[in-house]
């Protein structure tokens, strides 16, 4: 599903050029579960932002469901992005001014889904997430571990085919923690691809594989899970 | 999808309170200016068009020759109108209209009841239909239809017979004339131009039945066949002057016609001319552009504290990207916000609006009514405005606000968005800059209105009364008053005129020469003498004039001002004193003094010749008394006049005036801009601190963490607040130095209308400098306080 290749990002200042990704190169197969470990500061979360289509690389390749992407523009990679990719992040980023279930209505808005059938599977994700009982309320009024079954609702509503994940337990306490890995493992199950970003071993430890990198490079590669994929594509 | 829209919008207005507030209070402030002033221009641009052939009424107006230095008149000779029907086929009707007396206030007897009017007018019996005088007794037709007939308003009938009917009572003018009602119509139109209150047949008098082509006087109305050409009616018009006018007395070239419907706005450069609703083009134009700039500073704000208040939405920005929004869809959404907000605004400053019309009126003078403010124009005008001011608010913080990366939600670093800062301070920058110029205005307009209030005028006219004695029945009850008058206590000096200064004079000419052509257009008035003395003139050689003339003296005794003796070529009044002064007052006219030039028009005109002169064959009358009174007490003063008027003049009415006021009427209309200018200046002021204020506000919020550090680091309050309103000064100091020489060069500009003005002082420009500093600083320092007070431990945490 994933194929990147010598992928190359930079950021300059005006004195210095932090080499944030260094000739990176893996593959994830279609519904594998891969988590990406690593000091602060060794490119993680830059990985993640081009996985996720929010920042384009510098230079190598990256293929994304048989399609070189590395050098699509911010409308096509939008269009992508919306179709293809849920998003989890370690501080939920709901949108304090909207309800639960406006919240994650709004993928489905975004891709042009009629309101009988939005209210049809918002309805359904929160259900499945058992947060329907808080349908109405605001973020504020919610849990960390609540808002992050949000925010997992959310990244899932548009049936994405890859969920990206950034430390997604680290504003958790250890039982809400637990949770949220339970749904991500869940989702996994069911089909759906993910990439999590994280700190936590214990975290990891649900994944099939752990890629550990160190100054934008992968320095180990641990498959935890032999995972067979039923399909080739790559 | 739009209701998405409205609903997350609301929700972000309600969240933001300190930013709606002084978003809405902004924009409400800059909408009521804007809302009260189109209103006024929507009355100002509606004038004379309510008539049923508006389009082809035209008033006749003339250029006159050298003489009278090319000026265009709106009075005319009474033949002019007769002629153009008589002579071109394509005028229809026409009407003159000519204020009874040329317009002095008119004394009425009414049964034992005496009043005074003002809007007496003698007109051609067509001008009932061709202003659609509407009969609500008698009617048109039969209106004049017998002689020594006279119409009445609906309000004046009401002021002079109450509930009862007036058809057929009588009305004494001026002890002169008694004219019997022949009909009541309903008031003519507010906004026009027309304003008999009372009208009588101009054939009844000499000022019809004696046509002539010399005295221009008559106000003169035709009305064409529809799509008349009006060039070429122009051009028939002046023919007919070579047609009818001897070669010396053509002291008028040209006619033109001017439309109706342009005769309120257009005639400032028109001299003469009857009613009292003129407006200006150039008010309406400064007015209009003032309003605007309010707004553009209302909308300014807007934008300031929308972009700065993005940091706080950038989450919920980045948020919506990275799950699929659009540009377009972002875009939506702060029209939205901002569409909803203005719609709030401009609802809240149009019920506004009704509370404070009264305020605005007596502030500014101007004068407008409740249904002007619901005025379709104004109704289309309001949604037209809500449109506008959505589309320019809204365009600004919509543009850089969906610029946002999704990325900037991810990216812990955050980056500095220099270029929105920057047009945000240029925006402070552009507020303040503006502001700075209304105070420097208003500054200069204040001084120059007192320099006028406190010039030398070459005559003192406080502590005159003027007493209209024009329609006293004869000259003894004039001379009675005057000697009942002379033995009060509080009256020093009486003068018995023609005229009060700048008034009712008689324009004639001096010349060097009895047998030249042309001579120096002066105002001469008849006095009995004393003038010098009651009106404090300063007399630099000869005497006053003679205080009695022997039976038979035929000699015109007349005392000059400067100007006339310079164009005269003597070298010293001296020289002047006993020499013989040619006018048309004939060739037995003697100068008896010199007094200094004295400013009896306004001081935006050069003060012209005068003449004062007392003869025993004057071909003028005396009208007015007046009176240099001692009484502090002005209201015991008129009782006490009044009563002394009506035992000497039983059936005149009693009609005064301080000539000071008089004096002071000459610059209504400055006063009038200068109160509107003051009012607009507080307004963009208010607002532009408003933005202020909000910036601060989320500035200081911004700067939490910094102050936090530099409080644990030991910073004090001073410094904290020091730091804070540092940056906000120095955009105010860059106001300060783009505005001033704009201002300076806009009132040069302003300045060149008077002949006499203040100089501009540089202090002015300091002064308003720091105005606008000391208030930047106060609207600052209560938010940089409060963030220098606040725990430095509170202000840690937040990060």
């Amino acid at each position: 599903m994933i194929k990147i290749t010598d992928l190359e990002k930079y950021y300059a200042t005006e004195e210095v050029r932090t080499i944030a990704l260094n000739k990176l190169s893996f593959q994830v197969q279609k519904g594998e579960f891969v988590a990406v470990m690593g000091p602060s500061g060794c490119g993680k979360s830059t990985l993640l932002n081009i996985l996720g289509l929010l920042d384009d690389p510098d230079g190598g390749s990256f293929i994304f469901n048989g399609i070189e992407v590395a050098g699509f523009n911010e409308r096509k990679r939008a269009d992508l992005r919306k179709h293809n990719i849920g998003f989890v992040f370690q501080s939920f980023n709901l949108i304090d001014e909207l309800t639960v279930f406006e919240n994650v209505e709004l993928p489905l808005i975004y891709t042009g889904v009629k309101p009988a059938e939005r209210k049809a599977r918002v309805d359904e994700v929160l259900e499945k997430m058992q947060i329907m009982h808080r349908r109405k309320h605001f973020p504020q009024q919610l849990s960390g571990g609540q808002q992050q079954r949000v925010a997992v609702a959310r990244a899932v509503v548009n049936n994405p085919k890859l969920i990206l994940a950034d430390e997604p337990t680290g504003n958790l306490d250890s039982s809400n923690g637990n949770e949220v890995m339970d749904l991500l493992t869940e989702l996994n199950e069911a089909g759906t691809t993910i990439i999590m970003v994280t700190h936590s071993e214990h975290d990891a430890k649900y994944s099939h594989r752990i890629i550990r990198m160190l100054d934008g490079q992968k320095v180990t590669e641990n498959v935890l899970t032999e995972y067979k994929s039923n399909t080739l594509e790559v | 999808m739009l209701k998405n829209y409205i609903k997350i919008a609301w929700r972000n207005i309600k969240a933001n309170r300190l930013f709606t507030v002084l978003n809405i209070v902004g924009l409400v402030v800059g909408l009521c200016v804007c809302i009260m002033l189109f209103s006024f221009v929507n009355t100002e641009l509606s004038f004379d068009k309510m008539y049923t052939h508006s389009e082809d009424i035209y008033r006749v107006n003339m250029e006159t020759s050298e003489e009278y230095n090319f000026e265009t008149w709106a009075e005319l000779p009474n033949a002019v109108g007769p002629a153009m029907v008589q002579d071109i086929p394509q005028v229809k009707k026409m009407t003159r209209l000519i204020k009874d007396d040329f317009g002095v206030t008119a004394s009425l007897k009414i049964g034992d009841k005496n009043f005074t009017e003002n809007g007496l007018y003698l007109a051609d019996s067509t001008a009932f239909e061709m202003f659609d005088f509407n009969f609500i007794a008698g009617n048109a037709k039969n209106a004049f239809a017998n002689p020594h007939a006279i119409v009445l308003s609906q309000s004046a009938k009401e002021r002079f017979f109450g509930d009862k009917s007036a058809l057929g009572e009588f009305i004494t003018v001026n002890n002169r004339d008694t004219l019997q009602v022949s009909g009541v119509y309903t008031d003519l139109p507010k906004s026009s131009v027309i304003d008999c209150d009372m009208v009588y047949n101009i054939m009844d008098s000499w000022m019809g039945t004696n046509v002539y082509w010399s005295n221009a006087s008559y106000e003169t109305y035709v009305q064409l066949e529809p799509n008349a050409k009006v060039a070429q009616i122009e051009t028939q018009a002046t023919q007919l002057i070579d047609k009818y006018v001897h070669k010396e007395g053509k002291y008028f070239t040209q006619f033109n016609l001017q439309p109706l419907t342009k005769i309120h706005l257009y005639s400032a450069d028109i001299r003469e001319g009857y009613s009292t609703k003129l407006g200006s083009i150039s008010t309406i134009k400064s007015l209009l552009f003032l309003s605007l700039l309010v707004l553009v500073i209302a909308c300014i704000n807007y934008m300031n504290l929308a972009t700065a208040n993005s940091r706080k939405r950038r989450k919920s920005i980045g948020v919506n990207k990275v799950l699929g929004a659009s540009r377009k869809h972002m875009l939506s959404l702060f029209y939205v916000e901002t569409g909803i907000l203005v719609l709030i605004s401009v609802v809240l400053a149009f019920a506004l609006s009704f509370f404070i019309l009264p305020v605005f009126k007596s502030f500014t003078g101007n004068a407008l009514g409740y249904q002007d403010l619901l005025a379709t124009p104004i109704l289309i005008g309001l949604g037209l405005i809500w449109l506008v001011v959505t589309l320019f608010a809204g365009s600004y913080p919509a543009i850089s606000m969906t610029n946002i990366a999704p990325l900037s939600l991810v990216n812990k670093s955050k980056k500095k968005h220099t270029a929105s800062e920057f047009v945000r301070k240029g925006l402070v920058v552009f507020q303040f800059a503006a502001s700075i110029v209304l105070i420097i205005a208003v500054t200069i307009i204040i001084q120059q209105m007192n320099f006028i209030k406190n010039k030398n005028l070459g005559y003192d006219p406080s502590g005159v009364v003027a007493v209209s004695v024009k329609s006293a029945e004869n000259s003894q009850q004039v001379e009675s008053l005057e000697n009942a008058l002379n033995r009060k206590a509080y009256v020093e000096r009486i003068a018995a005129v023609q005229s009060l200064p700048g008034a009712d004079e008689s324009g004639r000419s001096v010349r060097r020469i009895s047998t030249d052509n042309t001579g120096m257009p002066i105002a001469s008035c008849r006095t009995e003498g004393n003038v010098i003395q009651t009106l404090k003139l300063n007399l630099l050689a000869g005497s006053e004039l003679p205080q009695s003339l022997a039976k038979g003296d035929s000699i015109i005794y007349t005392l000059i001002n400067e100007k006339i003796l310079s164009y005269l070529n003597y070298k010293t009044p001296e020289d002047a004193v006993g020499k013989i002064i040619n006018t048309e007052l004939g060739s037995r006219a003697i100068i008896t003094g010199v007094v200094a030039n004295f400013n009896f028009n306004s001081l935006k005109e050069d003060s012209g010749g005068y003449m004062y002169y007392k003869s025993n064959v004057a071909p003028e009358s005396i009208r007015t008394l007046l009176v240099r009174y001692t009484s502090q007490n002005l209201q015991q003063l008129v009782n006490d006049l009044e009563q002394t008027f009506n035992e000497n003049l039983p059936n005149t009415a009693f009609d005064y005036t301080f000539v000071d006021k008089h004096v002071a009427q000459l610059y209504a209309s400055e006063e009038k801009t200068a109160r509107t200018a003051t009012l607009f200046s507080v307004l963009a002021i208010f607002i532009a601190c408003l933005g202020l204020f909000g910036l601060a506000a989320f500035m200081a919020e911004q700067r939490t963490k910094e102050i936090g550090v530099r409080k644990v680091l030991g910073a004090s309050v001073a410094g904290v607040t020091r730091l804070l309103s540092k940056d906000f000064l120095k955009l105010v100091g860059i106001a300060f130095i783009l505005a001033s020489p704009f201002a300076y060069w806009i009132m040069s500009q302003w300045l060149q209308d008077f002949n006499y003005r203040t100089p501009i002082h540089w202090w002015v420009f300091g002064l308003a400098g720091l105005a606008a500093m000391v208030i930047a600083f106060v609207t600052i320092s209560f938010q940089a306080i409060k963030a220098a007070l606040a725990k430095p431990v509170k202000s840690l945490r937040t990060e």
